[in-house]
Formats: structure tokens, sequence, C-alpha cells
């Protein structure tokens, strides 16, 4: 099984004035190349923080994230950050685009801090757009998008150079059912056609019925790691992985 | 234009209000430098130009001895054959004339009351063909005709103080070249005025035979030289200084600039103050500039998160933040170029006039002077301050944490 992301005894505490509390509690979870994964729990079960942990946004107080293989406790910031610009890319609840940028700008940040070229990253960001469906918007600035654009140019934004993982913090906190509905159609289908990781936190019920694997949390315990449902894109890419072992093997 | 510098020009305008504030602030830093900086500039020059004119030539020519003399004896350092140095003089190239001098002491009298002067001895038409003119206040300037009376212009101060006028007489008393007491009568045909009280009141001129006459010599103290253009004063100097050796006498030249004391007095009070000027415009946009880059910042937080989340560079995020600071400075400084150049066009339109300076009797014209160096150089100042005050808040948004910041509301 290719192995992806993994959590290893990984606890986060954050001090208060004369105390303190574990936001995550050695927590293990192992996800692999092409999942769909949901993290779900009630408010302050550490949903975010774990996702902040396998983001490498945040350092855990112990444990360890490996990320493709790569032990990222001992990271400094500079390598923390060329791993970010590289493997991960991130969607926010509050979209979090630069106001200042086209939807099409927003999407190509990455490919610029990544030192991509202008021809390529040209191409890509058409790309991005088109499969988010929002070309028509590229020359638009965030103001003049909806809620639903503003997250569907977000996700072009985490997708737009290919990164080993897609991590989604409520991503459909601000948006009503009708787009809602919209961005798990798409971040599935993206999972589906392009073979993408995505971990998302959340605790909308709409997006938990499109989720084949769901991972809940409570009080910064794991109390679940649930499997449901269809073949999810990393099944689809080992089942299409199997079969190219098996025609190099010729077998038919 | 690069994505890079397309992000920091928008963000530039992106708070239009704080950035119109902060533009008004350095441009009209700059605009102030160069109202004073153009001013400063027109008043060195026309000091510079009038000190020459009103006497001090380009260059001068003395003895070596000349600066060890005694005072009440001054001929006995002065330049015996000044006749052949004129000559020589003359034949170099940007020299437009030579005018004998003799600075001499004494006292005058006019019968009822005596005083003090410092005597001017010179050739009219040699003055007259360098354009040293003197400012009458009455009467008209030394006549190169002979008369039978001597032609003597006095300060308006001592005309005053010796209660003289036009066509009166005076008599003047000073030591000869060898050490006696002698006396000539002169004739009062102009007062004037120029420009130090000071120097009014103990100015006197005649000409030069009669001069020679009272002191009893053929020699003179020193030899004027003027020059087409001032900006060939290095460059006769250096061409005179051969010519002149082998005289009997051994000669020593200065140019205007060493015995200008006082237009170098006040041309370093002015670099003074214009320094202390570009200081406080300096300290000015850096303090102000901080506040405002900061409000910047915590404005941009989250957007600073989700940038490094991204895995933005440190490095990017300060450059960022030095270039919008950069960016402003420029805009600012054209902005501030081009008004202070308007205002001061505008200022030598209406041809303002100041009153005059401590010591000085004539006004000064408010004139401001479109100085190519004091533009660079006040531009390059406000740039530098906030390029300066960007760099606080530009390290502390690239050391945000991640978390926090895109936590931040």
């Amino acid at each position: 099984m290719n192995n992806l992301v993994s959590a290893e005894n990984v606890s986060r505490r954050f001090p208060l004035d004369h105390s303190e509390v574990y936001a995550l509690d050695k927590a293990n979870l192992r996800v692999s190349a092409g999942e769909f994964l949901a993290i779900s729990g009630p408010s302050g079960s550490g949903k975010s923080t774990l996702l902040n942990l396998m983001g490498c946004i945040d350092k855990p107080t112990s444990g360890r994230i490996v990320l493709d293989g790569q032990d990222t406790t001992n990271l400094n910031a500079t390598g923390t950050a060329a791993l970010r610009r590289k493997k991960i890319g991130f969607v926010f609840q509050t979209f979090n685009l630069i106001p200042v940028f086209t939807a099409g700008e927003n999407v190509e940040y990455p490919l610029l801090v990544n030192g991509v070229s202008e021809s390529e990253r040209r191409e890509k960001v058409a790309a991005a757009l088109e499969s988010v469906g929002l070309s028509a918007r590229a020359k638009h600035r965030p103001d003049l998008l909806s809620g639903g654009e503003r997250q569907r140019v977000a996700v072009a934004r985490a997708i737009v150079h290919r990164p080993a993982l897609v991590l989604a913090d409520e991503p459909t906190a601000n948006l009503d059912t009708q787009n809602a509905t919209q961005l798990i159609d798409l971040m599935r289908e993206l999972n589906r056609s392009l073979g993408l990781t995505f971990i998302f936190s959340t605790h909308d019920q709409r997006l938990l019925e499109h989720t084949p694997r769901i991972v809940r949390l409570c009080d910064g315990h794991i109390v679940s790691d649930s499997h449901v449902g269809a073949p999810t894109g990393f099944e689809r890419l080992m089942e299409g992985e199997f079969h190219e072992q098996v025609s190099a093997a010729g077998v038919s | 234009m690069s994505k890079f510098l397309l992000l920091a020009f928008r963000n530039v305008f992106r708070n239009r209000r704080r950035t119109i504030m902060t533009l008004l602030m350095v441009s009209g830093g700059v605009a102030a430098l160069l109202l004073a900086g153009g001013h400063f500039a027109s008043m060195t020059q026309g000091l510079r130009e009038s000190t020459i004119r009103n006497g001090l030539g380009h260059i001068q020519i003395f003895t070596a001895e000349h600066f060890r003399r005694d005072e009440v004896r001054v001929l006995d350092t002065g330049i015996d054959n000044w006749r052949q140095v004129a000559a020589t003089v003359s034949s170099a190239e940007h020299v437009r004339g030579v005018a004998p001098r003799i600075e001499f002491y004494g006292m005058v009298s006019n019968g009822q009351k005596s005083s003090v002067y410092m005597g001017n001895a010179v050739d009219p038409d040699a003055e007259r063909g360098l354009g040293f003119a003197t400012h009458l206040v009455s009467g008209h300037d030394l006549d190169a005709k002979q008369s039978a009376d001597v032609e003597a212009l006095i300060g308006t101060g001592l005309a005053k103080s010796m209660n003289v006028k036009v066509g009166d007489g005076l008599t003047l008393l000073a030591v000869t070249s060898d050490g006696a007491l002698n006396g000539i009568d002169v004739q009062i045909e102009g007062i004037v005025e120029t420009g130090v009280a000071d120097l009014d009141a103990r100015y006197l001129r005649i000409p030069l035979d009669a001069a020679q006459r009272l002191l009893q010599t053929d020699r003179v103290t020193n030899l004027v030289v003027g020059l087409d253009e001032t900006a060939n004063t290095d460059r006769v100097y250096d061409e005179l200084a051969p010519r002149l050796n082998g005289l009997r006498q051994r000669m020593e030249i200065r140019k205007w600039i060493d015995l200008a004391t006082y237009y170098k007095q006040v041309r370093n009070l002015l670099n003074g103050i214009f320094l202390f000027m570009g200081v406080i415009v300096f300290f000015m946009v850096l303090m102000s500039s901080i506040n405002t880059l900061l409000m910047s910042m915590f404005e941009r937080t989250r957007e600073i998160g989700t940038m490094l989340a991204m895995g933005t560079s440190h490095l990017w995020i300060i450059a960022l933040f030095v270039t919008e600071a950069a960016l402003l400075g420029l805009l600012g400084a054209g902005i501030g170029v081009a008004g202070g150049d308007l205002i001061g066009a505008l200022f030598n339109a209406l041809k303002l006039s100041l009153p005059p300076p401590p010591g000085y009797t004539v006004g000064i014209l408010f004139h401001v002077q479109h100085v190519p160096g004091i533009m660079i150089g006040a531009s390059i100042l406000v740039i530098a301050s906030l390029v300066l005050a960007s760099i606080f808040p530009a390290v502390r948004a690239s050391r945000l944490r991640i978390v926090e910041a895109l936590a931040h509301v």
C-alpha cells in the first residue's frame, strides 16, 4: 500500500495561562495516495490541528508526521516551506484568495513561488480553471465572484501544481447547500480523475455522505476510522497499477 | 511586468486613502527639499557671481610675501613690475582682462570730523572692462580722465558718519611706502552701497594713480583677473602658475573661492541648514511610514499566512513589503519633484522678495533653481527612508506563525 502521509503517535499541546490543553493526543493515522478522506468531529475535537500538522504549518509537541516518505518533524522553516510549496495544496474555509489578484493570478500563485516558467504557468492555470469550470472568470477579481466561485478558484489554486496532498479545512462551511454540493462533487471528481489525495476537515453531513473514508475525532482522540462506499481514486489508482503490473507480466 | 511587481504595485493602491496620505507626506517632503535646496542654490550662485562681479574677480595675483605684510605699510610687499605681470596674464586663454588694485588704510577728514577708511585704488577703465560695478546711491562712478581734482567714491555709512555728500571735499591721510605721513585732497563723486553695512562704514575708492601719489609708490597690491566664465577658473589657474614662474618677485595666485570667506561661510551655513532639513524629512517619512506599513501588515495578516502556507519563502515576503515601500517612495518622489518644480516655477514667476539678511542692506529675490542633483538626492532620500521603514514590518510579516496568521480576523 502506497502510504502518502502518516501521523505517528502525534500529540499537540497548547499552553494556557495556568494549565495546558491537548488539542490532539497520541493520534495515529495513515493516509494512502489517492484517498478521499474526511476528518470529522465536533468543534474543538482537534480536526484543524491534525490538518495543520499534516500540512506542515504546525509542529507536533510529540510524535512525528511523515509525508511522502519524509519525516517532517525535524525540518527547519525553509525545509517545511519547500515541502509545502511542492507537495501540498490548501483550501481554506474563508477561501483566502489574494484580493488584488484576479482568479487566474490567484491560481497562478503556487506556480509562481515554485519558479515555473511563464508559458507553463499559462497552460497549467488554464487547465486548472477549466477543471473547476471557471475559465470565463479568469480575469475577475475575487470580490466580483460568488462564494462558490471563490472556493472553486481556491480549489484550482490548490491543485494547479499537482501536489501530492490537498488539505481542505472546512471547505463548505461558508457555502450554501447548492454551492457546497457542487464543491463536494468537484473535489470528488478531481480525486477520481487526477488521482489527487484529498484530506478535509468537516462536520458537514452533506460532505460526509460523499466520503469513502471518515476519521472521527473527539477531544483530541481518533475514535473511529471507517471505510464506506464506492472505490476511491486511490483504489482506482491501485487498480490501474495492478492492471499495468499484470500487463507488464504478460498476463491477459 | 512580473507578477511579483504587479502584486507589489496593486498592494500599494489597496487602501487608497492611506496611500494618498503617505504620498502627500512623501511628496511634500521632497517638494520642501526641492524648494529650499533650489532657493539655497540660487542664493549661493547669486552670492558667488555678485562676489566675483563686485570686484573679487575670478583670480587674484599677489606677491608671495603679501600674506605676511605689515597692515600699515601695505605696499612694501606690493608688485613692482605689475604691468609686465598683467601682460603675461592677459595673454592666457579665457582671460577677459586684468585690473591692478591697491588696498590701503588711513584717516579721512573734512576739517570738522575724521574717520578711518579702508581704501581701494583702481584703474576705472580696467574695472569697467571687467564688468566690476559699484552700486551707486548717488553721484557717478570714477572717471579715468585726468582732472584737477582727485575723484573719490565713499560708502553710505562713511558719508553719513562724516556728514558729507557728492561734491564735497575730503582729505585723505596715509603712510607712504617709506614710512612718512602723506595726504591728498579728493572730491566726492559718488556714494556707494556695497551691500555689507560694516564695509559701507569704511569704504573709500580712488583712482590708482592718485593712490600711488598718496603712497609714493609705483607698486600695486594685487592684480585682479576676470575670466569669461567662472567655470574656467581652475583651468586658467593651472595655466597661469607656470607662466608666473621665473619673475623677479615670487608670485602667488589665489582663486576667488580662496578669497571669498564670506561666500564660503554663507554656503556652509546654507548647506548645513539643507542637510538638517534633509535629516528632518528622512525621519519624518521614516516614523510615519513605519506606522502605515505596520497597519498594512496587520490588515494582511491572514493573506500573508496563506502565502506562507503555500510555501512562499520568508525572503519573498520581505522583498514584497520592501518593494511596495520602494514603489510608494518612487511615486511620492515623482509627485514631489513635479510639484516642487511647479511651485518653484510659480514662485519665480511671482518674483517674491525676502528681507535683507543680517549685515546686509539689500533684499533677496526668492528664486528657486531647478537643480537635478537635489531632485535625485531628495528622491533617493525618501525612497531610502521608506525602504528602511518597511524592514521592520516586512521581517515581522515573514516571521508570522502560519496557524495564528490564518486564524487572524
